[in-house]
């Protein structure tokens, strides 16, 4: 009984990997076949020779792209990753150095019209994004911040507010400030609390808040779509749309260029893992 | 020159003594508000609320302003004020209608399908096993990828001529000619749905996992020993104590899927098969660029994510007062 017991659990297990990686492996299996292999019906499922080739024409030779405009291939994936990097990579540390700050102030500081300020940064949430982004579009022409690294730093930085904020008050709030206290007595100053004492305490938390806001500024889509229109500022979702639409049937060369765009996003989850779940447990939001 | 630079800078900082006291002044006041609660807190926050003016407030009473207006951006000169005929135009127009109907299929199939597959997978992933740790890391992997990416994925999973699906099931004996998965409307909508369901399951079974981790496993003791079968015990107890968890992932679910757009994009473009509102007010707003009637319909749009962000924070805040 409890060998079939465990035969049934293990059989939904691999149902669930396969579910979740199936699409997953198709990419990668397309972007590391020979086409040979790949347009063949039935495609073979394990490839007869693994090949680096397609992954060289869409980084070094741009080899089978017929996009106009004089773009090229390796500028729409160098240039989009590179834009993708900066923007993702401010937000973040922009973050680093902020949500423990408003975290702090709302977890432990009294002051007047807490509450509303509160409500005020978490009703971010209940305005939908897409009025807002159409409003942007002129507002953005007016502080000349379309097609620019800037502006989308900026827009990303203030849509991770509410959760980035609600995240680290809920996490310092469940931390004993003992310590804190003991500290201010010494004569530590508010700052020197902070980033002596309330940031190593919470760094799980707030590590599940920097890799989410990561991944948020990384797959950010539609906002950047509207708000830039060349490569000075296009993040690699953007560029990576573009490719699908101008490499025809070569799929396996887009299929390189999606998994390059998967790939930095996919090592952040393996890589702080622990972080992510947990993060997700205790927030309960994304 | 540095030295020389020095040399005439020095009487004057000396002949300037009030002054440095002035700014010593001002330096002891601004540490002193650093230090106090409110001065502090203002400080950190007023930057923050005067960004979320201008990225989030303020552009959503300016497109507000917008959707009153006649404004196409090819026609700029007609540009007028036209109270609120453009929500009119809209109600009145059949293809909102079907974009709006489109959605809400779009929403109650994604609903139902996230929330019983996310359950199933939570409630194995509560199980003892092997490997169990490394389970839950790969299954979050497709909420992590770019949900613009994830949508081209699933158009060449899905593509008529190579595509995984077909070369599966044409192994398996299953199918014997390829088809093409998404030249078939009702077909290519559903798998829209596929797609972002792959996405949302994920985050929808770590919430669903938190809440079952935390049921004392005590109750299923005391239940067993009462005789509940596995059936009874997942209807009266599992179900009740994880029900605001669902009630909360059933909103999330809601508000994202009504808003997809990124997956579509790429999967099938302006396909009219796949026109949810969202590809219907892109269509409008910035392939027609008829910006004031856009942004009407943004605000329709807007009302029902309100409501349901309503709904959601209310949820929330009861749940962490219990």
């Amino acid at each position: 009984m409890r060998y079939v017991k465990h035969l049934i659990l293990y059989f939904f297990v691999a149902l669930i990997l396969i579910w979740s990686l199936l699409p997953l492996y198709w990419i990668v299996l397309s972007s590391f076949s020979h086409p040979v292999d790949l347009y063949s019906v039935p495609p073979h499922w394990i490839p007869t020779r693994v090949t680096l080739e397609n992954f060289k024409s869409i980084l070094i030779t741009g080899k089978g792209f017929r996009g106009g405009g004089g773009i090229t291939a390796t500028d729409l994936i160098r240039k989009g990753l590179y834009n993708s990097l900066i923007v993702a990579g401010t937000t973040t540390l922009i973050m680093a150095f902020i949500a423990p700050l408003t975290g702090y102030v709302f977890a432990r500081l009294n002051f007047p019209g807490k509450g509303i300020l509160f409500f005020y940064i978490i009703g971010m949430i209940a305005v939908p994004s897409w009025p807002v982004l159409i409003g942007l579009f002129s507002e953005f022409s007016k502080y000349k911040l379309l097609d620019t690294l800037r502006g989308l730093i900026i827009l990303s930085v203030a849509y991770r507010m509410p959760f980035d904020t609600w995240f680290m008050k809920a996490y310092i709030s469940s931390i004993p400030r003992e310590l804190e206290d003991a500290a201010r007595i010494d004569g530590c100053s508010r700052l020197g609390v902070i980033y002596r004492i309330v940031i190593p305490t919470s760094l799980p938390g707030l590590v599940a808040v920097l890799i989410t806001s990561f991944l948020f500024s990384w797959n950010m889509f539609l906002a950047p779509l509207i708000l830039t229109y060349t490569l000075k500022a296009k993040p690699i979702t953007v560029t990576i749309s573009e490719f699908v639409g101008q490499y025809y049937a070569e799929w396996h060369l887009m299929s390189a260029g999606a998994l390059i765009a998967i790939i930095p996003p996919i090592l952040i989850v393996l890589v702080f893992q622990r972080y992510i779940i947990k993060g997700l447990m205790v927030g309960a939001f994304k | 020159m540095g030295g020389a630079q020095i040399q005439t800078c020095l009487p004057l900082c000396l002949s300037t003594n009030r002054r440095l006291k002035k700014i010593m002044y001002i330096g002891k006041k601004i540490r002193k508000i650093v230090n106090s609660e409110a001065g502090f807190a203002y400080l950190v926050l007023i930057p923050i609320v005067v960004l979320i003016f201008f990225m989030a407030y303020l552009p959503a009473i300016q497109s507000f302003r917008l959707s009153l207006m006649y404004y196409n951006v090819k026609l700029p000169w007609k540009t007028r004020f036209v109270g609120l005929s453009n929500y009119v135009e809209i109600l009145k127009d059949s293809g909102f209608w079907q974009a709006f109907w489109r959605s809400c299929y779009f929403v109650v199939i994604s609903v139902s399908l996230i929330l019983s597959i996310a359950m199933g997978f939570a409630l194995t992933l509560n199980q003892d096993f092997k490997g169990r740790s490394a389970v839950r890391v790969l299954i979050m992997l497709p909420w992590a990828i770019p949900p613009v990416v994830n949508g081209f994925i699933w158009k060449w999973f899905l593509n008529g001529d190579y595509g995984f699906l077909n070369g599966l099931l044409y192994q398996l004996g299953i199918i014997s000619k390829y088809r093409p998965w998404l030249a078939d409307p009702f077909s290519a909508l559903n798998w829209a749905i596929m797609t972002f369901v792959w996405r949302f399951t994920p985050f929808v079974t770590i919430l669903l996992l938190g809440a079952l981790q935390s049921i004392p496993p005590e109750i299923y003791d005391a239940a067993k020993v009462d005789g509940a079968g596995i059936k009874s015990r997942f209807f009266y107890i599992t179900l009740p104590l994880i029900r605001p968890t669902l009630v909360i992932a059933m909103i999330v679910i809601m508000i994202y899927s009504f808003t997809v757009f990124d997956e579509i994009y790429t999967l099938t473009g302006l396909d009219p098969a796949t026109k949810t509102l969202m590809m219907y007010d892109y269509e409008l707003t910035f392939e027609k660029g008829r910006f004031g009637l856009g942004s009407a319909l943004a605000y329709l749009i807007g009302i029902f994510m309100f409501v349901m962000a309503y709904f959601y924070i209310k949820t929330i805040y009861r749940e962490v007062e219990h």
